[in-house]
């Protein structure tokens, strides 16, 4: 297995979850910050199991995720926006809902079966996630700033995805590929200036001590 | 089982929650208990609410996926019994919205713990592990409410409460043994903390001079949850190395706990909406709900 992909897959996840976290005390409705909550949660548990297969039995998952320098991280720029804003919000967790079906699905095909076998465990918690970000499109489907949002986003959905896999992105959202010329700078490899600041957040505690220190 | 008779009359109402007796939703109730009742629940779901706020900007911090994950499993728990709580007061006549309301426009309370700023990974560990002690021993007073449905409702609370407790005791271990500076951290966050924290459960009015306590919404004076507080803590943060900042504190030999007289001043003035951090907290509530109003119209349209 390709290793690039598992940890696009876990910073993808890891950096997510943590976004989400952002609406912590402030969603829309309580039964809105139970629910990011729950799947932040679930989020970063995803990252954990995948950074634990990574480094394997001895290894260690926090210092996979935390401790590399900003250019080893191999998150989509869709999940480092900083988007306290609840149509942005909602248009992300759909589009990367479907994305990251997309590319569970084909995991669980792959021939190293400790791979397989985690992406169906994650996909048996994501289909619930899927279900709550269906939910929220139906409901916030036909207002302009929705339709605005999933516009602005979708040429970062389709960078989440490699090449192969984003004609099938198209057709289950029913949105148009975008030419590359759009999809300049929302491709994964690349990063927004919205990461560092939330790499530095979110280390500052880790960092205040030295390394192998334990908390 | 058959339906007990509630009288409907103050005095003997009061004779019989005094003697045990319970109350459910639909029985009649003196308006007097009706409005202690919903100002005490209410407090209680703006605290659960409000005590998130704080713990948010550390989730984005902790320092292992371990901690993050058991800190988000902490606020989702917490959200969860500020609905569960809120429903109850809704039952009592006061809909969530309006105390949510309320709560942003400065006119209801939230516990003193909530007002005060979080400055390091040490006050985390002691929130989760000290803070939610003095209240799980609050909240195990009311396990026995007058008021059933709350006293039901606080079953599933104490019990997630207990594990809260258990893992700020983990994240305070966890620094203790560590380097010397996270063992400095632990003791500047418990400096920082002792004073709200013996405020925490309120001035030492006599029970029965405690509304709460006559009408038996809680089951404990203040001063009895304080001294159960000190009993079952000050010998597991001395186990622990550190030093609590009140050198009067000691137990006599009769077994009650002296100690530094609180700052009650403090307290009012902080409860009353003027603690360090109320204004901000507040402002960042009413900043989102505000911003997002137009998602629970579109909800509500539906």
């Amino acid at each position: 297995m390709n290793e690039q992909v598992l940890l696009g897959l876990a910073d993808d996840e890891l950096v997510l979850g943590w976004r989400e976290s952002e609406w912590t005390g402030i969603a829309p409705l309580l039964e809105e910050d139970v629910a990011f909550s729950s799947i932040a949660q679930n989020e970063i548990g995803h990252a954990r199991a995948v950074y634990e297969l990574i480094v394997g039995e001895d290894g260690d998952a926090d210092a996979l995720a935390f401790d590399r320098k900003l250019d080893e991280y191999r998150c989509s720029p869709l999940v480092e926006l900083h988007l306290l804003e609840w149509a942005h919000t909602i248009a992300r967790r759909w589009l990367y809902e479907v994305a990251d079906e997309i590319r569970i699905t084909a995991l669980k095909d792959d021939p190293d079966t400790a791979v397989a076998g985690l992406a169906a465990k994650i996909d048996r918690e994501e289909a619930y996630h899927r279900m709550h970000a269906e939910m929220w499109h139906d409901r916030l489907g036909d207002e302009p700033r929705f339709q605005a949002a999933v516009e602005d986003l979708w040429p970062y959905a389709v960078g989440m995805l490699p090449e192969g896999l984003r004609a099938d992105l198209a057709v289950r959202t029913g949105l148009d590929l975008p030419s590359n010329n759009l999809l300049q700078g929302h491709e994964r490899g690349t990063h927004t200036p919205e990461l560092a600041p939330l790499w530095d957040e979110m280390t500052i505690v880790r960092r205040s001590a030295p390394t192998g220190a334990q908390w | 089982m058959a339906a007990v008779e509630i009288p409907r009359d103050e005095q003997a109402f009061l004779e019989y929650v005094q003697s045990g007796g319970q109350v459910e939703t639909t029985d009649w109730m003196p308006e007097d208990y009706r409005k202690k009742l919903i100002k005490f629940i209410e407090m209680h779901g703006n605290s659960e609410l409000m005590g998130v706020l704080p713990e948010r900007e550390w989730i984005l911090r902790a320092p292992t996926l371990q901690r993050k994950l058991a800190l988000t499993a902490k606020v989702q728990d917490e959200v969860g019994h500020a609905q569960l709580i809120y429903r109850v007061v809704e039952d009592l006549g006061k809909p969530r919205e309006q105390c949510l309301a309320d709560l942003v426009d400065g006119k209801a309370k939230f516990h003193n713990v909530f007002h005060y700023p979080t400055q390091s990974w040490g006050d985390v560990g002691v929130i989760a592990w000290l803070v939610d002690a003095a209240a799980i021993i609050s909240q195990k007073a009311l396990l026995k409410c007058s008021y059933a449905p709350y006293a039901r409702i606080m079953k599933k609370i104490c019990w997630e409460e207990s594990f809260h407790i258990l893992h700020g005791r983990d994240v305070i271990l966890a620094m203790v043994t560590g380097t010397p500076a996270q063992f400095e951290l632990v003791q500047e966050a418990l400096d920082r903390w002792w004073g709200p924290l013996m405020q925490f459960h309120g001035n030492p009015i006599p029970a029965d001079e405690d509304p709460m306590f006559l009408w038996r919404i809680k089951s404990q004076g203040n001063e009895e949850a304080r001294q159960q507080f000190l009993d079952g803590y000050v010998p597991q943060i001395h186990e622990l190395g550190l030093t609590v900042p009140d050198p009067k504190l000691h137990k006599r030999d009769d077994g009650v706990w002296e100690y530094t007289e609180p700052d009650w001043d403090e307290l009012k003035h902080v409860v009353t909406g003027h603690g360090p951090k109320t204004e901000e907290r507040l402002a960042f509530r009413r900043r989102f709900l505000e911003q997002e109003q137009w998602v629970r119209d579109v909800v509500l349209a539906a």
